[in-house]
């Protein structure tokens, strides 16, 4: 119960200061219209019916760049503002645990994240009949959660909010690009088989096929193979100096 | 242990690499007591108060807070503790009331709890008030007012006045003394010798990781006051320091038969000059 409290608190301070930055308030809305420009600007020549690969495209994009930048981003500027602006440290000595910290600070991110990546799902148009929503459900979640945690690395790495942007545009490049393009090459595409946004690129690309999309245990141990290699990251960095150097 | 010894520290030092920072520190604080650590920058003041509060650990010797060994504390320990550092921020976006409302729900401490002390730090009239829309001095009060929300058993202060004007520091003071009468047990750093003097109840000189002098303000100022002089201005508006010897004692008594004397005072030496004949050096240097 105390325990559920001062969680319940943690995740109270990251909403309201996430819900005051605009500029990470922002960035799910943009990724959603984003995803309904892009159907209208595709369709325009087919009169609005996408084609399957453009529709891949669409789904892609849309979903990648929300699991990246609401994970990465929005969750290591928000640790990173608080380092900047001196109030981790009086959080952390007001009788939070780390683990609360951490539960508290990706909550609200996650949940945002799965929320709208069905959003898009349903902003792109895509019939649901083509879509796997227990797998999609499944996969979401994973790719979300991993995403949240390399934000929390990110949020120890950096001391400002530009510096946490610095330190996860590289990440989001890598994480977003790689499956992105990997149709333009073999090399890209082998080495996007093994990211958790590269498994998220796949199951889309089935969706937009009107493949039927299975989670085979490869798409499993990448989700769960790094979501676990981002958790033991996390918690060796943090057991070395806590989520501030002193 | 003694029942009402909040605090103690025996032969603790810290090492950072190569540099020694602290040296075989020892010291009580005990229940309603103002305990002062004074030395310049640098001296291991903020050092201490990380050991003592468990986000730094010790190379040697024990600390123990409230019983518990500072080695074996976790976070609950921050239930019966403030800490104020000098750089604790606020949540500029958020209201001052919601400011405290959040770490109220951390201590599960109740709104009337917030409202008493938001009118305590006199910033009640200002609750819907942006945070970062507050004067510097009115956010220390924030800060202050945060920390000592759940009523802890210590609050440790690390420079709580630096930077401030000096009515606002004085409102500071005001609001320390309070807290020392209601049983609070304050451990405050400063560079500031006259603010140690007005508040403390003991102070510990602490120059490059040593306490080189500890006792009462004034037992120290007294135990350095070798040359006794007396500072007397005359009816005529002339300033005079004196020497303690028998022919000046003999000149202030004529002075005073003849009421001569607008005003004498004794000139022990301030923590600031004891500091600089036990060092060598000057706090503010």
């Amino acid at each position: 119960m105390e325990n559920m409290n001062k969680l319940a608190a943690v995740a109270r301070i990251k909403w309201l200061c996430v819900s005051r930055n605009t500029a990470v308030m922002i960035g799910p809305f943009m990724v959603l219209g984003m995803v309904w420009g892009c159907k209208i600007l595709y369709g325009l020549r087919t009169d609005g019916k996408l084609v399957p690969m453009m529709m891949a495209v669409l789904l892609n994009l849309g979903i990648t760049m929300n699991i990246c930048t609401n994970g990465f981003l929005t969750v290591g500027t928000a640790i990173a503002e608080e380092k900047e602006k001196h109030t981790l440290r009086v959080l952390m000595t007001s009788s939070i645990t780390g683990m609360q910290y951490f539960i508290g600070s990706i909550l609200y991110p996650f949940v945002l994240t799965v929320v709208i990546n069905f959003a898009i799902l349903w902003v792109s148009g895509i019939s649901m009949e083509q879509v796997s929503i227990p797998a999609y459900f499944l996969v979401s979640i994973a790719a979300s959660l991993i995403s949240c945690v390399i934000g929390m690395i990110v949020g120890i790495c950096a001391d400002t909010q530009m510096n946490a942007n610095l330190i996860g545009y590289p990440l989001l490049i890598v994480f977003m690009m790689i499956p992105m393009f990997g149709n333009m090459s073999d090399g890209l595409r082998r080495i996007s088989g093994f990211l958790f946004t590269g498994v998220v690129t796949k199951m889309t690309d089935c969706f937009a096929n009107g493949v039927k999309y299975t989670v085979e245990p490869l798409d499993i141990a990448v989700l769960f193979g790094e979501l676990i290699i981002s958790a033991l990251v996390f918690l060796v960095m943090y057991r070395r100096n806590g989520y501030e150097k002193d | 242990m003694e029942q009402n010894v909040l605090l103690q520290l025996s032969h603790i030092s810290k090492r950072f690499k190569t540099d020694l920072a602290l040296k075989d520190i020892s010291m009580e604080l005990h229940q309603g007591e103002i305990l002062g650590f004074l030395g310049p920058s640098g001296a291991g003041k903020t050092t201490t108060i990380k050991i003592i509060t468990g986000q730094l650990r010790q190379t040697s010797g024990e600390a123990k807070i409230l019983g518990t060994d500072s080695t074996n504390i976790d976070a609950s320990i921050y239930e019966k503790i403030g800490v104020v550092s000098d750089n604790s921020g606020i949540y500029d976006k958020m209201t001052v009331w919601q400011n405290l409302s959040l770490f109220a729900q951390i201590w599960r401490v109740s709104n009337t709890r917030v409202e008493e002390v938001l009118k305590q730090v006199e910033l009640y009239e200002h609750s819907k008030k942006q945070a970062g829309k507050l004067s510097k001095g009115q956010k220390q009060r924030l800060v202050l007012a945060r920390a000592v929300l759940h009523k802890p058993r210590i609050l440790f202060l690390d420079e709580p006045t630096s930077g401030l004007d000096p009515t606002t520091a004085v409102e500071i003071h005001r609001m320390l003394l309070n807290l020392k009468q209601e049983g609070m047990a304050i451990f405050l750093t400063t560079h500031n010798m006259e603010e140690a003097t007005k508040l403390c109840d003991k102070v510990a000189l602490l120059y490059q990781g040593e306490i080189v002098e500890f006792g009462s303000p004034q037992e120290l100022c007294l135990k350095y006051n070798h040359d006794k002089k007396y500072q007397v201005l005359l009816d005529n508006q002339e300033e005079i320091v004196l020497e303690q010897t028998s022919e000046n004692i003999g000149k202030i008594a004529e002075w005073m038969r003849k009421n001569r004397i607008q005003c004498i005072h004794s000139c022990e030496p301030t923590l600031e000059s004891v500091f600089l004949k036990v060092t060598g050096k000057a706090l503010n240097a």
